[in-house]
């Protein structure tokens, strides 16, 4: 549980426990301090009557009552005296019914809790004298509402002012948590935004502590970038490595007049090698980072591409998209999607293509309509089907709308084919932003 | 025609080179991007097939360099990768088509011959000359409606000549068009096939420009 806590709790409890420690500390240390300031005088008075009361015990352990002087308080209800030895008790004022002192260790005054006859609490003094015939036990006694009534009355406003001390201290410790944890939270925000791919690396300008950590930070983002272009180069590779022989065979196979079945397998092994591929570039996708790409740009590059590879028919783009549409998908990616549709849309297009994009909460559709024949339901099925070529007369071009589909829920996105109002074919791909 | 193929796999390359002379093009091949980039700058040819994998220099470092320097042949990129963004940024280097292997010939050389008359500023596919019809697409010559034998070099003089209808063409360029690089080339060899195509068109319709070169007419009844 302790491995969970936040660092703003643990500091939190930390400040909140040390906080209340010595605030707690406080109020007892000054508790103390007042209970001595009123004890001592009351002290004074008590063990002034105790002197005056052991010079009246005689050396018999009697006390001698015309000896007995009483001082002005001990007129007061509550004061009161007792002195008990082996030769009788006496009492004066109100009395003592009773007291939890302990017997005296060697010289001085003890000062305890007793009970009046009336059962109030009362605040005693003991003194112990010897006598010829045993000690004798002298006890003075004060109301113990003397020192509680001024102790309580000092006592209220100090615990107001230690209750505005915590409240103080602990606005100010939430204050240090904001400050001093700010640049964990802004490291946290670069970090999503390096995620979400608004940055490219986590700024290095951090407060001492956490610089490490952003530098460790990115270079592991380097590193990640650098696998992941490997990867790709990797891919590239291999896809030049395998389809060059593969052409030059293809090529053999046509001169030598070879079997369709032979030929065949070649468009197979192409498709195979074309599908492994795919596979290894998503796997590379899945595991880089966030990426930002700006949807005009990519549609410009390939409407241009596009118009390049069916030159010889004059297919007229129209393009309506926002400058600054950007999507969370990775260019290569997007130029994979987008231009196998842009392709596919140009082949069976009359005249026209129609590229729209329109944003949907966390989404972006994009919608592809060209005004040719379009397509039937089973041939959409069909379509959809990565690798498959509805078109098997087509020279070379994969039809792509499987590829399309894969990459896009890939991306959690999705793609459909439906009728479109210029009467072919309504391409739409739903892909994050 | 003459092509510059740019390919660095010597079977592919072998296979490509066979297969285009046996469609009558004039072939010269270089086996690496240092090599094409300098064939492709110094050399005329009609279109050029670029391999974009390729050692010492890669196919765009090749294409940025010939468009970079003003060259305005038509050319054909041959990618093993078929991701649209091989293709984007192929046509951003100055590409005009591209090929994804493998491929077929014919693919190969049906857009070969359609880059270049594109090049030459033929929007259909056939271009009619009087009697004369070449049907762009697949490479083939018409007289009066009739299909017409020719040979290799025959073919190379003819297209290019049809090409620019009604132009001259100089001596010197049109030697280039038919001529592969390291051909043995007879002073008057050239005579000798305009003659014979002369005997098979019309003599009429292939005029001399003394001095210069040779013209195309299409007016002629």
């Amino acid at each position: 549980m302790i491995g969970r806590l936040s660092l703003h709790a643990r500091l939190l409890i930390v400040a909140a426990l040390t906080g209340l420690a010595a605030l707690a500390f406080a109020f007892f240390a000054i508790g103390h301090v007042l209970e001595g300031f009123v004890l001592r005088a009351l002290d004074d008075k008590l063990d002034t009557q105790a002197a005056v009361l052991a010079r009246a015990v005689e050396p018999d352990g009697r006390l001698d009552p015309t000896r007995v002087v009483e001082l002005p308080d001990f007129e007061t209800p509550g004061w009161g005296w007792r002195v008990r030895s082996a030769a009788g008790e006496w009492s004066g004022g109100s009395g003592v019914a009773g007291h939890q002192t302990p017997p005296m260790q060697g010289r001085g005054l003890r000062g305890g809790k007793g009970r009046g006859r009336d059962g109030r609490a009362l605040y005693v003094r003991r003194l112990d004298i010897e006598t010829a015939t045993g000690p004798a036990e002298i006890v003075t006694a004060a109301p113990r509402r003397i020192i509680d009534s001024p102790l309580r009355a000092a006592m209220m406003p100090m615990l107001v002012s230690l209750g505005l001390l915590a409240l103080g201290l602990a606005v100010a410790t939430l204050i240090q948590l904001r400050y001093g944890l700010r640049p964990v939270r802004t490291l946290r925000d670069a970090v999503a935004r390096v995620r979400k791919g608004d940055a490219q690396v986590l700024p290095v300008d951090q407060p001492i502590e956490l610089r490490p950590l952003a530098e460790e930070v990115n270079a592991l983002i380097a590193q990640n970038e650098a696998g992941l272009q490997h990867a790709r180069r990797h891919v590239a590779n291999l896809a030049h490595g395998l389809k060059t022989p593969l052409a030059t065979l293809s090529l053999k196979l046509a001169r030598d007049g070879s079997s369709a079945e032979a030929r065949a397998l070649v468009g197979e092994l192409d498709q195979r090698i074309a599908h492994h591929l795919r596979r290894a570039r998503a796997g590379a996708v899945a595991s880089g980072q966030r990426a930002r790409t700006n949807v005009r740009e990519v549609v410009a590059d390939l409407v241009d591409a596009v118009s390049r590879v069916h030159a010889g028919r004059q297919i007229e783009f129209e393009v309506s998209v926002d400058s600054d549409l950007v999507l969370a998908v990775d260019r290569q990616d997007l130029d994979e999607m987008l231009g196998n549709l842009f392709d596919n849309a140009a082949r069976h297009a009359r005249r026209c293509v129609r590229i729209t994009a329109a944003v949907e909460e966390a989404m972006v559709r994009l919608v592809v309509d060209d005004d040719g024949a379009g397509m039937g339901e089973k041939d959409v099925v069909l379509a959809m089907t990565p690798g498959a070529r509805l078109d098997e007369s087509g020279v070379g071009y994969g039809f792509g709308l499987g590829i399309v589909r894969e990459l896009a829920e890939l991306y959690g996105g999705a793609l459909w084919l439906l009728r479109s109002k210029l009467g072919g074919l309504s391409a739409q791909i739903l892909l994050p932003r | 025609m003459r092509i510059l193929l740019v390919e660095d796999d010597p079977a592919l390359a072998e296979e490509l080179v066979r297969a285009l002379r046996a469609e009558s093009f004039a072939v010269d091949h270089a086996a690496n991007g240092e090599d094409g980039a300098h064939l492709g700058d110094t050399e005329l040819y009609d279109a050029a097939v670029l391999d974009l994998g390729l050692p010492k220099m890669d196919g765009i470092s090749v294409l940025h360099g010939w468009r970079g320097a003003g060259r305005s042949l038509p050319v054909l990129i041959l990618t093993a990768r078929d991701g649209w963004s091989e293709k984007v940024a192929g046509f951003k280097a100055g590409a005009d088509d591209y090929v994804t292997k493998p491929f077929r010939v014919d693919e190969v050389v049906m857009r070969l011959r359609a880059l270049v008359r594109r090049a030459a500023g033929h929007a259909s596919a056939k271009i009619d000359c009087g009697r004369l019809v070449y049907d762009a697409q697949i490479g083939n010559f018409e007289l009066d409606g009739l299909p017409l034998r020719l040979t290799a070099f025959e073919w190379r003089v003819l297209s290019v000549l049809v090409l620019r209808k009604e132009s001259v063409v100089e001596r010197p360029e049109l030697l280039e068009r038919v001529y592969e690089y390291d051909a043995d080339v007879d002073s008057n060899s050239l005579e000798v096939i305009v003659g014979r195509l002369r005997r098979k068109i019309g003599a009429e319709m292939i005029e001399t420009i003394r001095g210069r070169g040779y013209r195309l007419t299409c007016g002629v009844p």
